[in-house]
């Protein structure tokens, strides 16, 4: 027998309706729940992608050509040499850029101030695919490949008290192995989101450091993509290519931030499940007293003919109706809220410590339509399981014994 | 040349001494009267903080520019500490670890044993002949001698990190003064040569002084006890291997 479905349904919203207040709180529970997952969802995603773009923008691209052992022991003895005609064999419209550089470790030293850093000899004209070709920079950007000025972070800068247009001692390994030793006029400080970064790297032009390790090589070729799926075609391409070097990409050479990758997805639903998990329980509560109230009026309905999973439908529409118009609300509220945080969260003042999470200045929360029509779902299929408990046991009751109540 | 030259020639005149001489030969020979083609050295050194200060007794060998070796003699804490410099390449030796550890470049900068000299101070002092421009720009008088006053501008590509150097050399090559600036062209640190006395039988610098000069009551100061120059010194003394023994010191005086 086809159940009346219209009946059970007006049924149903006729008993949400009876009892306002009741179905009010749940439905505000519904959708403060609903509207924070959404919310705290974008936010993950918003740091998801930004750490991966970070990662990738760090230097990193998507691929990378190293010669073997460079990254075990990066000298400049782990080199190769490039063909002044290559270039990745991608479509142009799949490429956003490659750049070739030399990475070597050196002392940096000012009249006041030693550090370690990694001294990175650069195209600026190839560097849009990093963050060094968009930072804002103080001075003066390295006007191309060989330059003999360097480019110094701010936070560097600071540590060794010196700034713009002042001289600087770099020190580092030679091809063949001896000490090299140069002296470097700043031409700006660039403020890279992040102190790490600023620390960590000195970018000089890239003919510049050829020159000063004695041997025309670069230690890398950094690819950029515009979007992942052409990556393992390339890799593939790559490797025959460059036959005798290492061709990472991006996940292999920041397994770290790959990780956290895959560890943001798993967050996600484990954020979900613990918001709706509270939020089940008092939907069973609240079904199961609304249930237990008319357990003589149900007992009559039965005993008129009605079957017993035409009450359990009529329990679980209730729920799922219920349990919809609090998500509709929520999602509209989650992304609002959404959207009131604009162009994200300042996180600056933290930068010391959310950098270990390799993530940058601003959180931008980035709404997924994939994660919201699955919030949605979800959460109706939550419904309906959560109200099966109560319609069971309601169904459990002999209609005499209802009536006699 | 021009008006300063001419006026560098007139106070020269006027003092009765030759025209200012040629600033690479002049700070040449002052390196070399202080150190010679081999040197042996005796010296107390003190650093002095506001509020400690403490001594240490060193004997030193050199030879040639490049190459030197200075080991600590007392107090019982510090003695057997030793420093090698061969070239640009150093090593020191701690027997308490007992190892030699050869020091990275990036430690060149560092204080030497907690005094106002870096390990480049003991090393490189002859850098200042090949990565300067060097110019005499005042001649004045010490003790009736010629005092000239060398301002040495680093080129722009010479690995120094100072802005520049002035150094007072006495016409009979003794160092008076050296002074680092910064960038700025404020001065950082200043080494002056405090007594003159004869010594190993030439007329040296016997009591130096290291100060910090953006640092209040911070300074080293080496007091010579001994010198010795022109002696012959074995090549086994200046390996890692005489580093680490120790064996030398009583020997190495009368080669």
């Amino acid at each position: 027998m086809v159940l009346p479905l219209k009946l059970l349904f007006q049924l149903s919203v006729r008993n949400i309706f009876r009892h306002k207040r009741r179905n009010g709180m749940l439905l505000a529970a519904i959708v403060v729940a609903v509207g924070a997952v959404v919310c705290t969802s974008s936010l993950i995603r918003g740091f998801q992608y930004d750490m991966a773009d970070a990662a990738v923008a760090n230097l990193t691209g998507h691929v990378k050509i190293l010669a073997p052992g460079y990254l075990d022991d990066p000298n400049i003895g782990k080199s190769f040499e490039l063909a002044e005609t290559w270039r990745p064999d991608v479509a142009d419209e799949e490429l956003a850029g490659w750049a070739a550089r030399v990475r070597v470790p050196a002392v940096i030293m000012s009249e006041r101030g030693t550090r370690g850093v990694q001294f990175v000899g650069i195209d600026p004209a190839q560097e849009h695919i990093s963050f060094i070709g968009s930072v804002a920079v103080e001075g003066e950007h390295l006007a191309d490949a060989s330059d003999g000025r360097i480019l110094v972070g701010r936070a560097l800068a600071e540590q060794l008290e010196t700034g713009a247009g002042r001289r600087l001692v770099i020190i580092t390994q030679g091809h063949d192995g001896l000490n090299r030793e140069s002296g470097f006029r700043i031409a700006g400080l660039y403020d890279a989101e992040g102190t790490g970064l600023e620390k960590m790297f000195v970018f000089t032009g890239v003919d510049t450091l050829q020159k000063m390790v004695g041997a025309d090589v670069y230690t890398e070729i950094s690819i950029r993509l515009r979007r992942d799926p052409v990556l393992f075609q390339l890799k593939a391409s790559l490797v025959e290519f460059f036959t005798g070097l290492d061709v990472l990409n991006w996940q292999e050479l920041e397994p770290q931030a790959a990780a956290m990758f895959v560890f943001a997805d798993s967050a996600f639903f484990i954020w979900y499940f613990i918001m709706m998990g509270a939020l089940v329980f008092g939907l069973v509560n609240t079904l199961v007293t609304s249930v237990m109230e008319r357990v003589r009026e149900l007992g009559m309905l039965r005993a008129l003919g009605m079957r017993s999973r035409g009450v359990v439908a009529q329990v679980v529409l209730e729920s799922s109706v219920l349990m919809l118009i609090g998500v509709a609300i929520g999602i509209a509220t989650g992304w609002l809220a959404v959207l009131s945080m604009g162009d994200g969260i300042d996180l600056t003042q933290w930068a010391e410590g959310i950098e270990a999470f390799g993530m940058r200045g601003k959180l931008v929360p980035v709404p997924l339509a994939d994660d919201i029509v699955l919030i949605g779902l979800m959460s109706v299929v939550l419904g309906v399981v959560a109200s099966l408990y109560p319609a069971l046991r309601i169904v459990r009751i002999k209609p005499l014994e209802a009536l006699r109540r | 040349m021009g008006i300063g030259a001419i006026c560098l020639v007139a106070v020269g005149v006027a003092h009765g001494e030759p025209a200012a001489p040629d600033p690479h030969e002049l700070i040449e020979a002052a390196i070399d009267h202080q150190r010679s083609a081999t040197s042996y050295s005796e010296l107390r050194m003190l650093i002095h903080r506001p509020d400690w200060q403490r001594t240490l007794s060193i004997v030193a060998w050199t030879r040639g520019l490049s190459d030197a070796l200075i080991r600590f003699t007392a107090p019982a804490k510090d003695a057997g500490n030793a420093v090698l410099q061969l070239d640009e390449k150093m090593w020191t030796y701690t027997p308490k670890l007992n190892r030699v550890i050869r020091l990275p470049f990036s430690m060149m900068s560092q204080d030497w044993v907690g005094s106002d000299l870096s390990y480049n101070d003991l090393s490189r002092n002859d850098n200042v002949l090949q990565h300067y421009r060097l110019a005499v720009v005042d001649i004045g008088e010490a003790d009736g001698l010629a005092a000239y006053t060398i301002e040495a501008v680093p080129f722009d590509s010479a690995p120094v990190v100072w802005g520049k150097e002035d150094w007072v050399v006495r016409d009979d090559y003794i160092t008076l003064s050296q002074t680092f600036y910064d960038q700025d062209l404020k001065p950082l640190k200043r080494m002056e040569t405090l007594e003159i006395g004869e010594m190993g039988g030439r007329i040296v610098g016997t009591r130096m002084r290291m100060s910090k000069l953006d640092e209040d009551d911070h300074y080293t100061e080496m007091e010579f006890i001994d010198m010795d120059f022109d002696l012959p010194l074995e090549d086994r003394l200046f390996t890692t291997f005489t580093l680490q023994s120790g064996s030398v010191p009583t020997s190495g005086r009368d080669g």
